[in-house]
């Protein structure tokens, strides 16, 4: 390609400077139209919006502050597991054990607090910098020892899924601090009804920010986009790998502690674990992150998750039958990444050679 | 094969005061492939060398030794007179090496300025936000000042043309303070124009005698017109290293043809 593209250059005349008006003048609907499609996340925002629309004109009752409390849950955890996942799919890898620590967490937490004796809120700190070691050493077998991503992270969900059963022998127990009444730590993490979606917010924005305008942002899009170039440059790559990983099962640890509070008990249940990693990568997906890396965003996360939320609830308003709902989300992710793949194709096709 | 010792005019290591870089007996093997056998080079102060040698030759496998990115086998690096071993490439460009990868190492999903200041971010200091204003602003200077001319600094490197993406490297190893620039093939996909104006650059740094270059270039003429000195690696040795002007393209070209011959030659008399 670079050849070719050379020997045109030398032809091509130098290109004329930017036409300074351009910028000033008020762009018609259409082209508003398109600058928002062509956003990153434009497209899964129309596609949210559209479906929004349906379910409100269709059911009396998803345009409410009730409906809008029961969305909550539908969508807060599956936006916070997923930006933590975007920082590793812009890598180009892909983190299965999120599902694993997502059941880890709160178990863990619960034997620091019951067994080991730690207060709620040390125990929340120990799990989570014990779930992070786990995600550093998932970026270490990446990174340094060099296994496909997907193996790697699969070993790690079975192993910590297994180790999950064998601490807690399979049973559920109450989570410490999510007991009625909830005092503030209950109400703090995960059991206010307002809890998980401010702190999705806050992470999302966050984390947008720490991916457009900080070097760690900068540096994990290089790796995802060139990994040789980068480490030709002077990036750190595996200290990169490794902290997004960090990062991964941080975010997943404390959806699991959050669930755990909110729904007032300890699950030991891998197949719930599971659909919940799914959703969640599938969250990232739909948002506009590219599995293959170079590309991604976190607010875009947070839409996917809000799109798969308000499609599992409408239809569940709309009276779908239970056993349906798995059948259209998978029908709508199809038609959610058509769309997605349509408009990237937009977005690079002028005079694009890359 | 030909035994190092048997090999007619091998160039020994040099030692000279005035040495910016000097590498001596340098030897680099990649399991059963060696890639250098025995390396010696030295460059001087506000001098461009050019490196020549037939692909495989190992000139990019130098230039990887030369930059951190890899480590010697064998054979010693001085820098300024003190022995050089840099850990990284971080590391030897903090030392004051810089490098344009033949790969250019740019980043395909990145901005022309961010490419440019990769791993020398500037930041809204003390917040530890990137500063992409006042890149894109030093980004413009740096391109206008090196006579290169990208209509765009905010878009993808990705939308531009190979000669473009050659310049974007050659300007953000210029760009960062380097006193030696290593340059592995800086003509590599340009067109005759962008060509020429990247062997201007290098005109007016030698001029300014602040940086030595080493440059890594195929076309004998460019090599005669740009550096001062030419190095030939051959068979993973320097077989020729003179001044340009004692030198022409056609003994340049004697040296290939007869080495090819030796080693043909080599290979028949060779039982089996």
């Amino acid at each position: 390609m670079a050849s070719v593209a050379g020997g045109s250059a030398a032809e091509t005349p130098p290109a004329a400077p930017r036409d300074p008006g351009h910028s000033l003048r008020v762009p018609s609907r259409r082209e508003l139209f398109e600058r928002i499609v062509s956003l990153r996340e434009g497209s899964i925002i129309v596609v949210t919006i559209v479906t929004a629309i349906y379910f409100s004109a269709n059911t009396s009752s998803f345009f409410t502050g009730t409906n809008f409390k029961t969305l909550l849950p539908y969508f807060a955890p599956f936006a916070i597991l997923a930006a933590g996942e975007v920082f590793v799919m812009i890598l180009g890898e892909i983190d299965l054990s999120i599902g694993a620590m997502y059941l880890f967490a709160p178990i863990l937490f619960y034997k620091l607090n019951t067994s080991v004796g730690l207060g709620l809120v040390p125990g929340v700190i120990v799990t989570l910098l014990l779930c992070m070691a786990v995600g550093a050493l998932n970026g270490f077998f990446v990174a340094v020892v060099g296994i496909n991503s997907f193996v790697v992270t699969l070993a790690m969900l079975f192993t910590f899924e297994g180790l999950a059963l064998i601490i807690s022998h399979g049973t559920p127990v109450a989570t410490p601090g999510g007991q009625l009444p909830l005092d503030t730590f209950g109400k703090v993490f995960g059991g206010g009804t307002y809890s998980e979606i401010i702190w999705a917010v806050a992470i999302i924005a966050i984390l947008q920010v720490v991916l457009t305008f900080t070097r760690w942002g900068l540096y994990t899009v290089a790796i995802g986009s060139n990994k040789l170039g980068a480490a030709e440059a002077g990036v750190q790559v595996k200290a990169v790998m490794i902290r997004n990983y960090m990062l991964c099962s941080l975010t997943a640890a404390l959806v699991g502690i959050f669930e755990a509070v909110r729904s007032a008990t300890v699950q030991p249940d891998p197949a719930g674990a599971n659909e919940i990693l799914f959703l969640a990568v599938a969250a990232g997906v739909i948002g506009g992150t590219l599995l293959t890396g170079g590309s991604g965003t976190v607010v875009g996360a947070l839409i996917g998750a809000l799109f798969l939320g308000i499609l599992r609830d409408g239809l569940i308003l709309q009276g779908v039958n239970a056993n349906y709902l798995l059948f259209y989300t998978g029908l709508a992710v199809i038609v959610a990444m058509s769309a997605n793949v349509y408009v990237g194709r937009a977005r690079r096709g002028h005079g694009g050679s890359g | 094969m030909v035994d190092p010792a048997e090999a007619p005019d091998v160039v020994p290591p040099t030692s000279a005061p005035e040495d910016v870089l000097r590498v001596e007996h340098i030897s680099k093997r990649f399991g059963p492939v060696t890639a250098l056998r025995d390396v010696n080079l030295d460059l001087k102060k506000g001098e461009v060398l050019g490196l020549l040698g037939d692909n495989g030759a190992g000139k990019s496998t130098l230039i990887k030794i030369l930059c951190g990115f890899q480590k010697q086998d064998g054979g010693e690096m001085f820098l300024h007179g003190k022995p050089y071993e840099p850990k990284s490439v971080d590391d030897a460009h903090a030392q004051g090496i810089g490098t344009v990868y033949q790969d250019l190492a740019l980043i395909d999903e990145l901005s022309v300025y961010h490419n440019l200041f990769l791993r020398r971010e500037r930041l809204l200091k003390p917040l530890p936000l990137l500063a992409n204003r006042q890149m894109k602003r030093e980004a413009r200077a740096a391109l206008d000042e090196i006579g290169i001319n990208i209509p765009r600094i905010d878009v993808a490197v990705a939308r531009l043309s190979g000669g473009q993406r050659q310049a974007i490297a050659v300007a953000r190893t210029v760009n960062s303070d380097a006193d030696i620039i290593l340059l592995d093939e800086p003509l590599a996909a340009m067109g005759a124009k962008e060509g020429a104006q990247i062997l201007d650059l290098v005109a007016r740094l030698k001029q300014e005698g602040r940086v030595s270059i080493i440059m890594i270039l195929h076309n004998y003429v460019h090599v005669l017109q740009a550096c001062d000195r030419v190095s030939m690696i051959q068979d993973g040795m320097i077989a020729l290293d003179k001044p340009t002007a004692e030198t022409s393209v056609e003994e340049l070209t004697e040296i290939v043809v007869n080495e090819y011959r030796r080693a043909r030659a080599a290979a028949h008399a060779e039982p089996g």
